[in-house]
């Protein structure tokens, strides 16, 4: 059976002044339904780049990317994407930034049934009481909580993140995460996330696989790294377990001995 | 879920509710705090600057006009604003009206003019390269050498004043509409590009909002310039208008008037770039 989402041989060269630059080179990966996946490598490896074009936002110089069998082809919200910086757009409310959305992509939904809608989501993310307050007027964690539903709440076949929690303090951090492994196993439209990050706690709470990327350029994925921990994890009782050492220690390996960054 | 929310003391921990949420006799006092002294201060620089007035009229002796005399011609012209005694001699009011009236519709059809262009030039590469050469070109031309082209092009003093602040008001609003609409973060186009947004969401939700301020900017520009050109341009035209009524009031030799006219417009002035701040504020967000 072919793989739910599959990358193939997929490169990224840029056009710079001084040439070509190839920024990921040959990058494959097939993702399970209901997976969630990481890629996790140092900044600048290209991580973001392969997602962007995940979501279709870049196009691949070469190399396929297939959902359920079809190419992609441009951005849509079956790859509803959370943005590194949260997205959201300043001069609308908080209620305003999802139903923009849900009104777009749920076109067969009535503008009450639209409502009920993001009321539901504004609900899981705790976020009904803020529902009229503007971006600026919200913490940086209550607006990547926002991101989230925003993209949940549009039913995408893949939620795709990118460094969605990096900007965040570590109490935020923790608790959005655990946030947003609850709506994934609640939700039964979403089942499968693509994550970036260069975080690699956030990478074993999160996944059941996770892709190392050696450094760019040319970067590739260099090795991928099981998840072994069953769910629902909590950050506190699993680094106890063996199982999570098993899979730091790999993972701090690859990325400090075998991919070091060139500092 | 894990949320903190605020932590609340009980009334008997003796925290004084004002410090947490000040009363709103406390927020009035505040805010007329504010605005008494921003009064007092500029009456201060009123007062600064009517002492060198005065210093300057001892100085250059009758030809200039102490702020006394001044004020008592400045009293008299806005006793009776609109008399309406023949085409050479009208009230202030009136020619501030026909002044207003001129940048008004001057102002407005190069809005409308310039707010489109202005989206065109930022949403699309190659009108920018068509058309900002030509806007780098008439840009700095002094908008006074078009009222010739007006006076051939309408045979009328009053319509060849209204081309010149027309093409005034054109550039600001133009370049700053385009600047916006070019500088529409990417972030901001993905949102419309993942979420599928309609053309039309995409323009009244996304493009026309964030580029808002800058219009707003570009027609603040545009106004001020406007306001300024009208004097130079009524000098010119004759007729009507509080630059017509400066010039009469030179050849009449009343500097008094002409002092007075001037306090006027630049209070007009003010007025007007206010306004256009006020509604900047209302349509500016925050990141």
């Amino acid at each position: 059976m072919e793989p739910f989402f599959q990358l193939e041989d997929v490169t990224k060269t840029f056009k710079t002044d001084r040439g070509p630059y190839v920024a990921v080179d040959g990058v494959s990966l097939d993702i399970e339904r209901g997976e969630i996946v990481s890629l996790i490598g140092h900044s600048g490896c290209g991580k973001s780049t392969v997602l962007s074009m995940m979501a279709g936002l870049q196009d691949a110089t070469s190399g396929t990317l297939k959902l359920q069998g079809r190419p992609i082809k441009g951005p849509g919200p079956d790859r509803a994407l959370v943005f590194q910086n949260y997205s959201l757009l300043p001069w609308m409310t908080v209620w305003d930034n999802i139903f923009e959305a849900v009104d777009s992509v749920m076109t067969d939904l009535s503008r009450a049934e639209k409502r009920d809608h993001v009321g539901h989501f504004l609900q899981m993310v705790g976020l009904w009481e803020h529902r009229f307050k503007r971006p600026s007027q919200i913490s940086g964690g209550m607006k990547q909580r926002v991101a989230v539903a925003r993209a949940f709440a549009v039913h995408p076949s893949v939620l795709l993140l990118d460094e969605p929690f990096g900007a965040l303090d570590a109490l935020t951090r923790v608790a959005l995460q655990e946030e947003l492994v609850k709506l994934w196993s609640l939700d039964d439209k979403t089942e499968t996330v693509v994550l970036v990050t260069h975080d690699i706690e956030e990478a074993i709470l999160l996944s059941d696989r996770i892709a190392v990327m050696t450094n760019g350029p040319s970067a590739r994925i260099g090795e991928v790294v099981d998840v072994p921990l069953s769910r629902p994890r909590h950050e506190r009782e699993i680094i106890a377990e063996p199982a999570y050492r098993e899979v730091h220690d790999r993972l701090w390996y690859l990325l400090t001995e075998a991919y070091r960054a060139v500092a | 879920m894990l949320r903190i929310s605020a932590v609340r003391f009980p009334a008997s921990v003796g925290r004084p509710t004002a410090t947490a949420r000040p009363s709103i006799d406390v927020e009035m006092l505040r805010h007329a705090q504010v605005i008494g002294s921003a009064v007092f201060y500029t009456a201060v620089g009123l007062l600064v600057l009517a002492a060198i007035w005065q210093v300057a009229s001892l100085i250059a002796g009758k030809d200039l006009p102490n702020p006394i005399a001044t004020l008592a011609v400045f009293g008299q012209l806005l006793a009776n604003p609109f008399y309406d005694k023949g085409p050479n001699d009208k009230g202030i009011g009136l020619q501030l009206v026909s002044s207003l009236g001129r940048v008004g519709a001057g102002f407005a059809l190069a809005s409308a003019l310039a707010i489109p262009v202005g989206f065109l030039m930022g949403a699309n590469a190659t009108s920018r390269k068509i058309l900002y050469p030509i806007v780098q070109i008439m840009r700095p031309v002094s908008p006074l050498a078009w009222f010739p082209i007006g006076l051939a092009a309408f045979q009328s003093a009053g319509t060849a004043t209204i081309f010149v602040i027309f093409m005034t008001s054109i550039w600001p609003t133009l370049i700053n509409t385009a600047f916006g609409v070019m500088s529409l973060p990417d972030d901001h186009r993905n949102v419309a590009r993942v979420f599928r947004f309609s053309r039309l969401k995409y323009v009244t939700k996304v493009l026309l909002p964030y580029s808002m301020p800058h219009i707003l900017t570009g027609l603040r520009l545009s106004m001020g310039v406007a306001w300024m050109v009208i004097v130079a341009g009524e000098m010119l035209a004759g007729g009507t208008g509080i630059g017509f009524f400066v010039w009469d009031s030179w050849n009449a030799l009343s500097l008094e008037k002409v002092l007075s006219a001037i306090l006027i417009i630049g209070g007009v002035g003010l007025i007007l770039d206010r306004a256009f701040e006020w509604a900047g504020q209302r349509f500016s967000y925050g990141s």
